[in-house]
């Protein structure tokens, strides 16, 4: 399965994949660089630039690994909501005899 | 409070700045009355229609309050960059956004303390349900109160002003378009109010940097002081040690792993439970996660922006040791240096980071005391204007009893070190656990909170007091509250039932978490629920 996929039928996005690992993992090291690579820019260090960088390219490779995913899961989610949502108001008013 | 005083002179251009931005705030609540008191949906979550961007900056802005620059300031003034590590937990977005976030959106769930009726059943699930509700109701009380004291010490140390004042005025125009628009006047504000702080503190940091001679010469005088460490975010003193005044790799691994991988789980942080309003106001599964991801990235953005204008106040004034003179080093860079109009400028971005963490946390707190408690539990049959009302004045119960905690409260840094923290030490396992496990039931989540309230203040406050444990490092303590309540919630769990099975199937159905499900999984299969992406495969190929 291509780590950069951009068509996903509803029941494939609704797993869990390498895709979505992936997509946790650059997050965090985005987040890593680019806090270490703006105090480094602040203070006019190489050191600084280079890990800014990288955690830019990290940024975007994540997103071309994810989006994708991410909007076909919406897509499949919304035409459920409705009747989910009435399920919820339910339970919080206690009548939920008639789900079984 | 400190002794310490600034006494700042406002011109007629700073006292216009202030009044500009407090009539711009009062509006939002006019404007978004007719929306907030529409449904009990739209005065909590301004009906689940928000692209990413709203809540994004929301989650900034709550999460930019006025005790933040204090706490990062007194963190990076003691440890140098490398106390970038202490408000990094706010990396837990980083993972959440793909992970709890993408989980908890679909469970639909208003509050944290819903998921817990719709993950869990029976008594145990009612049980978790009125604990985190009422426990959430008080935490937001607090939080207003900390972020209020936090207020008022900023008040007096700019004007002089008597500490109640401070901590009563700017959280009463706060409360105002809270109580007239409820969530949407929270969003709005806070859109604008992250603009503005996200201006200020970028200009401030960047303006105390030149004050101080710029980035080079931040760190050739730190290296004339003989501090040039300060400026490495990696310095640490050994890999590991029980000497609380080093900070070891081990601190450093610590704060590394409960951020990241705390990211699975859902409620292990006190920030997630803002956030998980934040999750549901979004309108799409994408859009919460992007807004988790954006709001939790231009947190860590901002701390390095405040961690090295710290260096330069360190520079500056290299030997102070009292932390409530030091902690406040960020506010004496931008009162001491801006000049005379642009110091109005400063404070309305005060006043705007002060406004938004209020806002959230009155919203949120009203939210759990009427969603949780008045519909779930008092009436629910309540109408939608019944519980809009309800909601209205429970935000004015939770302003009140933040004004009267708010009184009481002395040392940010300490507060906010164990609250953010250590208090979450004992349930941050059972949090993951919960996401990712279907045997975690009720009763071993509900024990493991009981346990880990009671053995922080143990650990951390009263053991050392007495003399019966050395005063431990923060790591050793986090650790050592992750065991100990693991000796309570790992027999419950096994020596009692799981969660009723047709109600696990639900649950699974509707929100598809990530992890051990495979017997619901099974069973939702079996029944014809799902339909796993395999068999789709093999029926394309046949």
């Amino acid at each position: 399965m291509s780590l950069f996929r951009k068509n996903w039928t509803a029941i494939e996005a609704e797993e869990w994949t390498p895709h979505d690992l992936w997509a946790a993992v650059l997050s965090a090291v985005a987040y890593f660089l680019i806090a270490v690579g703006v105090a480094g820019v602040l203070l006019f260090q190489l050191w600084g630039f280079v890990t800014l960088a990288a955690g830019i390219v990290c940024t975007v490779v994540m997103l071309r690994i994810i989006d994708p995913k991410l909007r076909a899961i919406s897509t499949e989610f919304e035409t459920k909501e409705a009747h989910y949502l009435e399920r919820l108001n339910r339970v919080t008013r206690w009548e939920t005899n008639d789900e079984r | 409070m400190t002794e310490m005083q600034l006494l700042v002179r406002f011109t007629p251009l700073d006292w216009m700045w202030t009044a500009l931005f407090i009539i711009l705030m009062t509006l939002c609540g006019i404007l978004f009355y007719q929306l907030g008191k529409k449904s009990e949906s739209e005065f909590f979550l301004a009906g689940r229609g928000l692209p990413w961007w709203l809540p994004a900056a929301s989650v900034y802005s709550t999460h930019t309050a006025t005790d933040t620059p204090m706490w990062i300031g007194g963190v990076i003034y003691k440890w140098g960059l490398r106390g970038i590590w202490y408000p990094f937990f706010a990396a837990w977005c980083a993972v959440s956004a793909f992970i709890s976030t993408r989980i908890f959106r679909r469970s639909l769930a208003m509050s944290q303390a819903e998921w817990q009726n719709l993950r869990y059943s029976g008594l145990g699930a009612e049980l978790l349900r009125g604990w985190l509700s009422g426990w959430q109701t008080f935490m937001n009380m607090f939080v207003v109160a900390w972020v209020s004291a936090a207020m008022g010490k900023v008040c007096f140390y700019l004007f002089g002003w008597p500490p109640w004042f401070g901590i009563t005025f700017f959280t009463s125009i706060c409360a105002v378009y809270v109580l007239m628009a409820g969530y949407w006047g929270v969003i709005m504000a806070d859109f604008q109010q992250g603009v503005i702080a996200f201006i200020v503190i970028t200009l401030v940091s960047v303006w105390a940097i030149v004050e101080a001679g710029g980035p080079l010469a931040i760190v050739s005088k730190l290296d004339a002081l003989g501090q040039g460490w300060r400026a490495n975010p990696f310095h640490f003193d050994g890999f590991w040690g029980l000497d609380s005044n080093h900070f070891y790799v081990m601190d450093f691994l610590t704060l590394l792993v409960m951020a990241t991988v705390g990211g699975i789980g859902m409620g292990n942080f006190i920030d997630w439970y803002p956030e998980a309003q934040r999750i549901q106001s979004a309108r799409t599964v994408r859009d919460a996660a992007y807004s988790i991801w954006a709001g939790g990235l231009s947190t860590v953005f901002r701390n390095s922006f405040w961690a090295v204008s710290i260096l330069a106040f360190f520079v500056m004034f290299p030997a102070i040791e009292s932390e409530a003179q030091y902690e406040m080093g960020w506010f004496r860079m931008g009162f001491e240096h801006m000049p005379s109009g642009l110091l109005g400028m400063f404070f309305a971005g005060i006043i705007a980071i002060h406004l938004s963490t209020i806002a959230s946390h009155l919203n949120l707190g009203a939210l759990y005391a009427t969603r949780d408690l008045y519909h779930h539990y008092l009436n629910p049959e309540a109408t939608e204007r019944q519980l809009v009302r309800a909601g209205r004045w429970n935000t004015l119960f939770i302003l009140l009893g933040a004004f009267l905690l708010g009184l009481f409260m002395q040392s940010i840094t300490s507060w906010l070190i164990f609250a953010l923290w250590l208090q979450a030490a004992g349930i941050w396992v059972p949090s993951i656990l919960q996401v990712v496990w279907w045997r975690f039931n009720s009763w071993a989540y509900l024990s493991s909170w009981i346990a880990n309230l009671m053995m922080s203040w143990l650990v951390v406050w009263v053991l050392p007091a007495l003399g019966v444990l050395p005063e431990l490092p923060n790591w050793v303590n986090f650790w050592l509250l992750a065991g100990l309540v693991a000796l309570v919630y790992i027999p419950v769990t096994f020596l009692t039932a799981p969660d009723d099975r047709d109600h696990l199937v639900r649950y699974y159905v509707m929100a598809r978490p990530l992890g051990w499900w495979e017997p619901v999984r099974a069973e939702a299969i079996r029944r014809g629920l799902i339909t796993p992406s395999g068999d789709l495969r093999l029926e394309a190929e046949r």
